[in-house]
């Protein structure tokens, strides 16, 4: 007995850990499908009385989700992988074609942007994209979203570039390729693990950006799902019910690609601290 | 032949978008920072340097005081309570067999979520009219408490929820130090006769000291960084009560066009994260490397 119940109590203590992680995402769900408030509030925890799916419907529709959802999507893919393809090629000019010098200089220019957080640019970039009139367009987001994640993404690739071997390289010039047939066809394919890796991180990170989106775009046609969220929030005070509906289709999407990608969001994001 | 790799205009091909960009969105802000924090710069009249002014009006600002001393809550809850709670959950998952994947993957939920979404998430969980937690303490008969508006609650109620969000991200990193440790060192332990507890308290917890530091050094950074969940679930308020730095920092430049001061603020926040991390650098988190 004694036995069992050591290695019952652990289980005890996680389980209530993940119940107190699980617990608001089961509350928002059975939220969004009641009615209305009153029912909301005379019974929180229980299964809704009637699965009440207009939420869903009136949500994506009037509430815009779907236009602030399509512009998350697109603007955090878009800037990852231009993030993702530049941080490559220059990894690549600086570990495999030889210009030592010239290469180390500008990987340590490169590593600087890795001490200096985001939030302390915010005000400089700001009146930067104002000085270049892209403000409340998104190229004011897709900038320094790309722009911001390139040190990080050049020192993990280059970290990965380092390690192929040279033979390769040398027998595909033998052949006949030169420096840029020899990026896309030799060293690109074989670092792809290395480029998913920094493409989630990026998309990731895009797609959940909060500061500049609030601050950078105030159409509300332009804006992407976080600070699309906060306004829909603003706007239906009161209507807790569709306010949780657009808690579920925010978070569904992110939900659902971490199911299917866990293991490398996981590796790629606590590699990722770790570096960083 | 061999000049394939040797050709300086391929070379600057692949370099030079990633400069371009990477100088005039990350760089040329940094630079530019530093010149419009030593000015009154407001966007329309003309910019003068005003010299230290900036720096030291934030020093006598009281209310900037207020968001200097949130930011340390932040930094005293995550540092003192959170790296405890994560060290404590990773060695227990570490330990169980079953479930562990489970747990992992679980627990690491919140910290893939948009903060802002977070915030209203937990705004309404907070909810005094129809939030649950309400709910839960009117079966004891316990009145509805008015968690985000009153002054000294407020800021309690966004330090638990960002531990809620941050956690379990701290928890996957330590336990992929955990595992990492050679299960022989363990074997050995317990054949000499340590339970549990004392194999993770005087074997575990002594051989991830630096994954350790790491977590201590990454809080503090994110305890400095903290905005987007204030801005999303109190804005500050009520009466300042919530106000960080950063916050601070954007309503002073946003909505007063105070860029200048804004821009020092900013410096000053750099400088104090740097300050500390330096401090913890150079005091508690001196580790030696760990050879199995």
């Amino acid at each position: 007995m004694p036995i069992k119940l050591k290695k019952i109590v652990p289980h005890i203590a996680l389980m209530t850990y993940v119940v107190i992680i699980l617990f608001p995402f089961v509350f928002v769900v059975f939220s969004s499908l009641k009615e209305n408030n009153v029912e909301i509030a005379q019974s929180p925890f229980s299964f809704p009385k009637e699965l009440y799916f207009k939420n869903y419907s009136t949500a994506w529709v009037q509430a815009k989700i779907d236009t602030y959802f399509f512009n998350s999507a697109y603007l955090a893919t878009s800037s990852a992988v231009v993030g993702v393809l530049l941080a490559a090629a220059t990894a690549f000019a600086l570990t495999r074609m030889k210009f030592r010098v010239a290469s180390k200089i500008i990987y340590q220019v490169v590593l600087i942007g890795m001490l200096i957080p985001g939030n302390v640019l915010f005000i400089a970039q700001y009146l930067l994209m104002k000085d270049l009139h892209i403000l409340n367009k998104h190229w004011s987001l897709f900038l320094p979203y790309t722009a911001g994640a390139l040190p990080f993404s050049v020192l993990l690739i280059t970290a990965f570039m380092k390690a192929i071997p040279n033979e390769l390289e040398e027998a595909a010039i033998i052949d006949g390729l030169k420096a840029h047939g020899l990026f896309f066809k030799i060293v690109l394919p074989l670092t792809v693990p290395a480029l998913v890796t920094v493409f989630i991180i990026n998309f990731l990170g895009n797609w959940n950006e909060y500061l500049l989106a609030n601050f950078f775009i105030n159409k509300d046609s332009l804006r992407t799902l976080p600070t699309g969220m906060v306004g829909f929030r603003d706007s239906y005070q009161m209507n807790y019910a569709l306010i949780c509906t657009g808690i579920v289709f925010s978070v569904a999407p992110v939900l659902l690609l971490y199911t299917i990608l866990q293991r490398q969001i996981i590796e790629g994001l606590t590699a990722g601290s770790l570096k960083g | 032949m061999k000049n394939t790799l040797k050709n300086p205009v391929v070379y600057l091909l692949f370099i030079i978008p990633t400069i371009a960009m990477y100088g005039l969105f990350f760089l040329y802000p940094m630079f530019s920072s530093l010149f419009y924090a030593f000015t009154n710069w407001t966007g329309l009249d003309e910019t003068q340097f005003v010299g230290m002014s900036n720096f030291t009006r934030a020093f006598s600002d009281t209310n900037f005081h207020g968001a200097i001393i949130n930011n340390m809550y932040f930094i005293l809850f995550s540092v003192g309570l959170q790296v405890p709670l994560i060290i404590v959950f990773a060695l227990l998952i570490s330990n169980v067999k079953r479930f562990q994947g489970f747990y992992k993957t679980t627990v690491f939920i919140p910290s893939i979520l948009s903060t802002s979404v977070i915030g209203i998430l937990w705004s309404f969980i907070y909810d005094p009219d129809i939030g649950p937690i309400s709910a839960f303490l009117g079966k004891f008969g316990i009145e509805p408490i008015y968690w985000l508006a009153e002054s000294d609650l407020a800021l309690i109620a966004i330090l638990i929820t960002n531990a809620w969000q941050w956690i379990g991200f701290y928890i996957v990193l330590v336990l992929a130090a955990i595992l990492a440790i050679p299960k022989e060192i363990d074997e050995a332990a317990s054949i000499d006769g340590a339970n549990a507890t004392q194999r993770a308290w005087y074997l575990t917890v002594p051989l991830i000291k630096p994954i350790i530091s790491v977590v201590v050094m990454l809080s503090i950074a994110g305890a400095m960084r903290v905005v987007d969940i204030v801005l999303v679930m109190t804005n500050g308020g009520p009466f300042g009560s919530t106000e960080v730095m950063a916050s601070f920092m954007v309503n002073k430049a946003i909505k007063y066009g105070e860029y200048g001061y804004g821009t020092s603020l900013s410096i000053i926040i750099f400088a104090f994260a740097l300050v500390l991390t330096a401090i913890y650098q150079l005091t508690l988190g001196r580790t030696e490397r760990i050879e199995y």
